[in-house]
């Protein structure tokens, strides 16, 4: 994987820490691999709340919850905060 | 006297909600049927009850599985494996069942796709029934989408076309809610339908219990702990939270709805119960942590008791933060919260006073709900507005 996109796996993770904000999850271990249902126990109102401190992060350029509404319910029940990363690695320029 | 047939799927949080509105009814003389699995809650109904078995006796019939997911996962397993497969079984049982008895009006859990399906086939006048305040509201354009179409291919297979609808589920004439309007609130959109919320009614059958009252102490702020009958056994690790949270907390007792394999490590402000006698043990709490199922959680508050919310699966996360937004619980992570977490969840709960006067004003509108005998007269209404127009061959 690019720079580009460690890059935005730290960011996001950091965001899912700051938003979530319980102790546990400072020192839990996420990857890209890390389930937002199964491993975090995120529901969808958090998961807005995370998409949105993301968004806040790089401007309006970014349309999670339209890439979310283009996902089959097995996708979303599996969605990984490595895909997440992705998609907004495919949505931002890189920085040079 | 008015003929009412019944129709729920064979889980106890639905056919309870049924058998106080049928007891509501048949103390009036009105005829009652059932068309349920028999084999699995046949027991569960009033004697002599005429009953119109759904079950195949093969073995095959859809049960609830799989305990151990959690949240969006649990939904998908319950349309997919339980709710579809069982309305497509019961299809030709129903009808049959309808055209003997030929009722003036039908009560379908709205959960019993099957008896709502042939309620619009024959034109038989019918009402919803709907246990929770989650299940009226749209999910998510997603989900929302997913659902209307799983339920749109069932009813291609049974209905003519100009029959079908987006949300079959929910009776054009009536849908009676389980519960107080404040609860689903108006944050989030409904499923367009005629509501009717009565609130809850308290459920039938419930054996005697045993339980050592002499262990409260007067002296104590005391909470009852549960996560339900469905939950209850899904793993250790949440009570032993809560057990490690409260043995810090000397001015706190808590009774546990657990395995009683804990009762060996519990503190002595802890007492591990396989099974309590919830309604009356609410009278003698302070505050409640629980799933956020919808009769625990409504339980709770009628007895204006505010709570710890710690949902898993289901229609849970929905009705924990109905509850939230109503100002009346906390949430904690249920596979993740620490026992530090819970300590100062714990010492909130006991210590913020508008999370009990919320539960209070709560409290006050749960009590003053029509419940039982609100439903029935609504069925009765339904029942008198529309003679029976079954036109059987």
């Amino acid at each position: 994987m690019s720079k580009h996109y460690d890059d935005i796996l730290s960011l996001v993770i950091g965001k899912i820490r700051s938003t979530i904000n319980e102790d546990w999850i400072q020192d839990f271990e996420i990857e890209g691999e890390t389930r937002f249902n199964t491993d975090l126990e995120i529901e969808s109102i958090e998961f807005v709340k995370i998409a949105d401190a993301i968004q806040a992060h790089y401007g309006t350029q970014l349309d999670i919850v339209g890439w979310l509404s283009g996902k089959s319910i097995h996708e979303l029940i599996g969605l990984s905060v490595g895909e997440l990363a992705s998609f907004i690695a495919g949505a931002v320029p890189e920085q040079g | 006297m008015a003929r009412i047939l019944f129709t729920v799927p064979p889980l106890t949080g639905h056919l309870n909600p049924a058998l106080a509105v049928a007891d509501a009814l048949s103390r009036q003389g009105h005829e009652l049927a059932w068309a349920v699995h028999a084999a699995q809650i046949g027991d569960k109904l009033p004697e002599g009850a005429r009953v119109y078995a759904l079950d195949h006796g093969d073995g095959a019939d859809p049960g609830i599985a799989a305990p151990q997911v959690r949240g969006l996962e649990s939904v998908r397993l319950f349309f997919e494996d339980y709710a579809l497969p069982l309305a497509e079984r019961v299809l030709a049982p129903m009808e049959a069942a309808v055209r003997d008895f030929a009722p003036d009006a039908m009560v379908v859990d709205h959960q019993m796709l099957g008896g709502a399906l042939v309620a619009r086939k024959l034109g038989v006048p019918w009402v919803s029934q709907v246990t929770t305040s989650a299940s009226i509201l749209k999910m998510s354009p997603v989900l929302d989408a997913w659902v209307a179409e799983q339920y749109l291919a069932l009813q291609r297979r049974y209905l003519p076309e100009d029959l079908i609808v987006e949300r079959p589920d929910f009776s054009p004439h009536r849908v009676i809610v389980f519960s107080i309007e404040t609860l689903p609130g108006d944050r989030h959109a409904r499923v367009d339908a005629p509501y009717a919320f009565v609130g809850p009614v308290r459920g039938e059958g419930r054996r005697q219990i045993e339980f050592p009252w002499e262990w409260l102490r007067q002296d104590r702020r005391k909470l009852l702990v549960s996560l339900g009958t469905v939950s209850r056994d899904r793993d250790t690790r949440f009570f032993e939270v809560v057990m490690e949270a409260v043995s810090g907390m000397p001015e706190v007792q808590a009774v546990l709805v657990a395995p009683e394999s804990l009762a060996a490590s519990a503190p002595d402000n802890v007492l591990v119960r396989g099974y309590v006698p919830q309604t009356e043990l609410l009278r003698h709490v302070d505050g409640v942590i629980c799933h956020a199922g919808h009769n625990t959680v409504c339980e709770a508050l009628s007895c204006g008791l505010p709570m710890i919310v710690a949902p898993i699966r289901d229609d849970q996360p929905v009705i924990a933060r109905q509850v939230i937004d109503a100002g009346a619980a906390l949430f904690v992570r249920q596979g993740k919260v620490t026992a530090a977490a819970m300590r100062t969840a714990i010492a909130n709960l006991l210590g913020t006073p508008s999370l009990a006067d919320s539960a209070r004003r709560l409290s006050q509108e749960l009590l003053a709900a029509p419940g039982a005998p609100g439903a029935a007269r609504i069925i009765l209404a339904l029942a008198a507005a529309a003679p029976a127009s079954l036109e059987l061959a």
